[in-house]
């Protein structure tokens, strides 16, 4: 069975993968535990500057689990650790010496629901910008429309920047959490099925969105939805019960995978 | 292997008897909550008729611009009382909210399933259902016995260690509500524990934390027993000084209720009405702060 014939018909030659371009996140021997419960299994993986990298496979695979280590926003809960090794251009980001705060300032993340904190729409822009950096007013309305801009929201939201963020849809909340990572410039996204509380034509933005940030940030995505990963990424990562089966470029792998697992998976088999 | 057979036939064959079985239970159930409500209402409702009825008459603005009258005399009013209690009330909620909203907090998020927030947690509740005449006996032994007085300190210190543990435990039911994702989002911007919970769990749980301490305020002012020992009365025109007695309405109802003096007794209800107006009021407002949030 032709795994490609599981597909719709979509465009992926706009996609190729830049298997030569620079790496910026190595994973190298990473285990994650939740208490004794065992994560993740010595995965080692490599992430490429401005690709979009999607994380694919079925329920409690552990893809989320190795999203979040990227920020180690895991380190809230105390039960959760991991081991091994990340390195984000070369130093390893699982040092405990690292700073979390700014390590998150540099890695941004998006969630899969829409998370806009109570205040207006500009103060959860400028949520971000007035942690580490102390601009002056007229430069933080500059950044807060930059970013508004980037996020494909600022058109339906410049008349009211001073409304409350939970008043909006939740493909408008999701676009300004995009924002508000964004406005922190960081080097790296983190997307955990960002469109998966979405409907159609929000989850469409949001693709088209992920397409434009990839000329400046390196992208992980988390998603569910295997045309989504087909349509947006470059990379794509298949994992099953925390481990890493299959990595390489997202037409390779959707074309012609080299493990049955995978297979058996993109086509529906199981999952 | 025959007889569970028989039996779920039988039953298919009567299916009258179970449904008329369940219809009998419905109609015991529904009424007897109904008649148990009615109960409730009555005795409620009779109590607020009485209260109005009574308590109406003596709202004149001699009420509220006029002291206490002396004992068998005609005319005065309550309004050392009003004052005082406004005082006391002002004082215990000053210092229970920080302490409340701040011990909250701790439960809710530093302590969050560590064993001596559950420890905490559970005093706390014990603290909120003790016998408030316990609270009274406490701070009279911590302060008004080593300082020789009955004074409106000590009256104020009684009312916060009452509104404390309502503050505790609304403050950390309302901040627990708020999504765990809230604050993963916060804490992937890179903000430090702190800024989360200043910037985004206590905005996010505002209108319920307020909720709480009005609640308390309103707990605190219809208190007695704590003030009995405490801030105990004084006849007087109310004196800024708070190291002596202060006039309170709930202590000024206790003592002119049980007065022979009829004056005494109308301004004794007129008081209670006062109160329970007040509280009624204080409800209210908890009940809009919270609404357009929750209909969101």
């Amino acid at each position: 069975m032709n795994a490609a014939s599981a597909l719709p018909s979509v465009e992926l030659t706009r996609n190729r993968a830049d298997e030569d371009g620079p790496v910026r996140i190595a994973v190298k021997g990473l285990n994650f535990y939740y208490g004794s419960f065992h994560g993740l299994k010595d995965v080692n993986l490599n992430f490429h500057d401005r690709q979009v990298t999607a994380l694919i496979g079925p329920s409690g695979c552990g893809k989320s689990t190795l999203l979040r280590c990227f920020n180690r926003i895991y380190s809230l809960y105390p039960e959760q650790r991991a081991e091994g090794e990340i390195l984000l251009d070369g130093e390893n980001i699982l040092d405990p010496s690292i700073d979390l705060n700014e390590l998150r300032s540099r890695i941004g993340m998006v969630f899969q629901k829409p998370t806009p904190f109570p205040m207006s729409i500009y103060d959860n822009v400028a949520f971000g910008l007035r942690l580490y950096e102390k601009l002056p007013k007229a430069e933080l309305d500059v950044r807060v429309e930059e970013s508004l801009r980037k996020a494909a929201l600022w058109d339906e939201v410049k008349d009211k920047l001073r409304q409350a963020g939970t008043g909006l849809s939740g493909g408008q909340q999701q676009r300004l959490c995009i924002a508000r990572t964004v406005a922190q410039k960081p080097e790296v996204i983190l997307f955990d099925e960002p469109t998966s509380a979405l409907d159609p034509i929000s989850t469409g933005r949001i693709e088209e969105l992920i397409e434009q940030l990839r000329d400046e940030f390196t992208i992980v995505i988390v998603t569910h939805n295997m045309q989504q990963a087909a349509r947006i990424s470059q990379f794509t990562a298949f994992m099953y019960l925390g481990q890493l089966i299959e990595f390489g470029p997202t037409n390779r792998m959707f074309m012609n995978p080299a493990e049955q697992r995978t297979q058996d998976y993109i086509t529906g088999r199981f999952g | 292997m025959n007889a569970p057979t028989t039996i779920a036939q039988t039953d298919r064959h009567r299916p009258g008897r179970v449904r008329q079985g369940r219809r009998v239970a419905d109609r015991l159930l529904r009424v007897s909550c109904t008649v148990a409500t009615a109960v409730g209402g009555l005795v409620l409702g009779s109590i607020l008729i009485m209260l109005i009825i009574r308590g109406i008459q003596g709202f004149t603005p001699a009420l509220f611009t006029h002291p206490t009258p002396g004992p068998g005399s005609e005319g005065g009013g309550i309004a050392n009382a009003i004052l005082g209690s406004l005082v006391l009330t002002g004082i215990g909620i000053t210092i229970a909210t920080p302490v409340g909203v701040m011990a909250g907090t701790y439960l809710a998020e530093y302590g969050r399933g560590s064993k001596l927030a559950a420890l905490i947690r559970f005093l706390n509740d014990i603290l909120l259902s003790a016998p408030s005449i316990l609270i009274g006996l406490f701070v009279y032994t911590l302060m008004v016995r080593p300082m020789g007085t009955y004074s409106g300190w000590a009256g104020g210190v009684a009312l916060a260690i009452i509104a404390v543990p309502v503050i505790v435990r609304t403050t950390e039911d309302m901040m627990s509500l708020v999504p765990s994702t809230l604050r993963e989002a916060g804490a992937a911007l890179g903000a430090p524990p702190s800024t989360v919970i200043v910037s985004v769990t206590w905005r996010a749980a505002s209108a319920g934390i307020v909720t709480g301490i009005i609640l308390a305020l309103a707990r605190i002012a219809g208190e007695t027993a704590p003030l009995l020992f405490t801030a105990l009365n004084n006849n007087s025109w109310f004196s800024p000084d708070l190291m002596g007695g202060v006039a309170n309405l709930p202590v000024m109802i206790y003592q002119f209720a049980l007065s022979p003096y009829p004056n005494w007794q109308g301004l004794a209800w007129a008081g209670a009405l006062l109160i329970t107006a007040t509280i009624l009021v204080l409800s209210i407002i908890a009940r809009l702060v919270i609404k357009p949030h929750t209909s969101r």
